[in-house]
């Protein structure tokens, strides 16, 4: 997940100050990747060593701003304009457990998919309640419904996995 | 308060046994849904469950009421239950509040009241302007509100529904779930089978079913509980 881009988008809108882009970047994500203060200044000042962000003096309480360089802009228009690498992501653990216990036999696989289904609908559950709750924001209920279609594709995998196994058995 | 009630019920079709010992309740307030792969029983236990079909052995309880004791089940399931099904069964030549309205008649409610509280219903479910077109000028999810209003007409407080979201996409099947636990809120108890773990997530209960038995149940934590 980037950071990196996400403060640059920010900061695309008008120079900021730390702790500000913690709040937006919270509030635009719903709250979904909660960030520490660290990880923020950590990251403004790697991306001002890479010519990303300048600082840009102190507002009139006298926090220290950050603004969005040129190199900045065209960084952030790369990011919006590449889709994401699927390949990238690391291994998976539930697909391997199961893979796993079909292959080395004396294992109820059924039990496995099953105990993962009720944790994947517990999830679900979560997630779909923190939905109801939520302020109605396009961006946040974005964000949660991404992760309700992650928890949903886990279930539909499972389903299918139970489905071949059956037809194996039969 | 517990508005249906399953005790140990069994259901045999010829010698499928559809059902194999089921024990389910749900109260006033809360949605429960149901899930499982295709010939797991779902659709059995809900018709079960609204008195459609009798069990095979085991009770079944709607409101006070032990189906068992019951000869007239289509009065029981007027006065007590409420149906949603995918194809709405919405009648193409009756308007929205007509729809409504219809089960009550047959119930023997006068015309003037079953139209207050057919209007009522669509309202409650917010689609009250539509009261007087008919089901082929509403879109997806206005007939869907109507078929829903036309289940909760009058006293029923039990409401079955059997994949209600159908061919609904996914903001509106959303916008039907959000309505149906805002009845739960309300009072109502909902009993609801679904294969799509997004909707099945608004429940308070999810059941697993597989072959005709309760694999498992998933509920809200308690401390998320209201």
């Amino acid at each position: 997940m980037s950071i990196r881009h996400g403060l640059l988008a920010l900061l695309s809108k008008g120079p900021r100050y730390g702790y500000q882009l913690r709040v937006e970047f919270e509030a635009s994500t719903g709250a979904t990747w909660p960030l520490n203060i660290g990880q923020v200044y950590t990251t403004l000042s790697r991306m001002e060593r890479d010519g990303l962000v300048a600082p840009g003096g102190t507002d009139d309480q006298g926090r220290a701003v950050y603004t969005i360089t040129e190199a900045g802009r065209d960084e952030l228009g790369r990011w919006f304009s590449t889709p994401v690498d699927q390949a990238g992501r690391p291994r998976d653990e539930l697909v391997i457990k199961v893979a796993m216990a079909v292959a080395m036999g004396g294992v109820d696989v059924q039990a496995v998919i099953l105990a993962q289904r009720m944790a994947a609908m517990r999830t679900l559950q979560d997630l779909t309640r923190a939905k109801r709750a939520a302020s109605g924001e396009p961006a946040e209920r974005l964000v949660l419904d991404s992760l309700i279609f992650k928890a949903e594709a886990e279930q539909r995998w499972l389903d299918h996995c139970e489905a071949v196994l059956r037809e194996k058995r039969s | 308060m517990t508005v249906v009630k399953l005790r140990d019920v069994t259901r045999v079709h010829g010698d499928v046994h559809a059902l194999k010992g089921v024990s389910l309740d749900v109260a006033r307030g809360e949605l429960v849904a149901v899930m499982g792969p295709s010939g797991s029983g779902k659709s059995t236990l809900l018709n079960v469950a609204g008195g459609l079909d009798r069990p095979t052995s085991g009770s079944v309880t709607i409101g006070d009421t032990d189906v068992a004791t019951v000869k007239d089940l289509s009065a029981l399931r007027r006065r007590e239950v409420g149906y949603v099904f995918q194809d709405l069964n919405l009648i193409p030549s009756l308007t929205a509040a007509e729809n409504v309205m219809l089960p009550r008649e047959l119930d023997g409610v006068r015309t003037g009241r079953a139209r207050t509280e057919a209007l009522d219903a669509l309202t409650e479910v917010g689609v009250r302007e539509v009261a007087d077109r008919f089901p082929e000028e509403l879109s997806g999810g206005q007939r869907q509100r109507v078929a829903i209003a036309r289940a909760l007409a009058g006293e029923r407080r039990l409401l079955l529904a059997d994949e209600p979201t159908g061919a609904l996409d996914t903001a509106t099947g959303d916008d039907i779930m959000r309505l149906l636990r805002e009845r739960c809120d309300a009072g109502a108890a909902v009993l609801l089978v679904t294969h799509e773990p997004r909707y099945a997530a608004w429940a308070d209960r999810v059941v697993y079913l597989r072959d005709g038995e309760i694999a498992d149940a998933a509920a809200v934590r308690l401390e998320s509980a209201r």
